[in-house]
């Protein structure tokens, strides 16, 4: 019915931190999972976003997603920075001076666009660490920051609900 | 003639039946050579351009994005409405996000 409107877009940034994207393809976890992998993990830890069936006792057919995509993309690759660099420890074995390494080595935040039926992931990110605690933790933050700042919206559809009435949704307040 | 681009997204769109509009600037007055159009302006405008929406419900819960950095961000701008749109700049809607 509506057409998305230009500006989202599939989009891609690669970063130091890590790979951000912005795709109307299914997410392929383990391609995700694999992208992040590095001999010096000993742990990765991963969450994925699906689309639920329900909605406060409303039966959910799918979610409709659309992102202004130039500026969802430098925001979550802005979140990426963050998390590597809030998360970090000083390595005296690696580096000459006493320069801060992130305890984090890779991440990947891949958000789907347009139609994401019931089931089907929406948002997966991964987070590679030497250590589990970081990883679990940065993963959390990387989604919580994701939710809140990245510049993409959410429509949800109800079972015998008009389609033009379909709300689009606010991670504040709901 | 200075105009600016505005893009509407999710709520925005969906009160317009826009995704983009192109709006032209007030013209110059006799104090200013250069037409300008302070931000804080641009609700109003937008709303009168569309009457009988829900438009105007939705920019008062909307921030500004002006070419890609997000105003009224007080961070990044000492006083959002100080910032004036000259013509030429992207102008986007950001309605209430929900992504993840």
């Amino acid at each position: 019915m509506a057409t998305a409107p230009s500006a989202s877009v599939e989009a891609r940034l690669d970063i130091p931190e890590g790979t951000c994207v912005l795709t109307y393809e299914p997410l392929d976890v383990q391609s995700i999972i694999h992208s992040v992998a590095d001999d010096g993990a000993g742990a990765t830890a991963v969450f994925i976003g699906t689309t639920r069936n329900s909605f406060k006792g409303k039966v959910v057919t799918r979610l409709d997603y659309q992102a202004y995509s130039k500026m969802a993309i430098k925001t979550m690759a802005n979140i990426l920075r963050d998390a590597h660099s809030r998360y970090t420890r000083s390595d005296h074995h690696t580096t000459p001076s006493d320069t801060k390494a992130s305890s984090l080595i890779k991440s990947a935040v891949h958000h789907r666009l347009g139609t994401v039926p019931v089931g089907e992931p929406s948002i997966v990110i991964a987070v590679s660490s030497p250590h589990r605690k970081e990883a679990f933790v940065a993963c959390e933050l990387i989604l919580e920051e994701v939710k809140m700042k990245a510049q993409i919206w959410k429509r949800e559809f109800y079972e015998g609900e008009r389609e033009d009435e379909a709300e689009w949704k606010a991670n504040t307040g709901h | 003639m200075p105009t600016i681009t505005v893009l509407y997204f999710a709520a925005a769109s969906t009160a317009t039946g826009l995704t983009t509009e192109e709006l032209p600037l007030p013209a110059p007055s006799e104090s200013d050579n250069a037409s300008c159009l302070p931000l804080s302006a641009l609700a109003d405008l937008l709303a009168a351009r569309h009457p009988g929406t829900k438009l105007r419900e939705v920019l008062a819960q909307s921030q500004w994005a002006v070419d890609e950095e997000m105003v009224d961000d007080p961070a990044q701008v000492d006083d959002p409405a100080q910032v004036v749109l000259r013509g030429g700049e992207e102008v986007a809607v950001i309605c209430p996000v929900s992504g993840g």
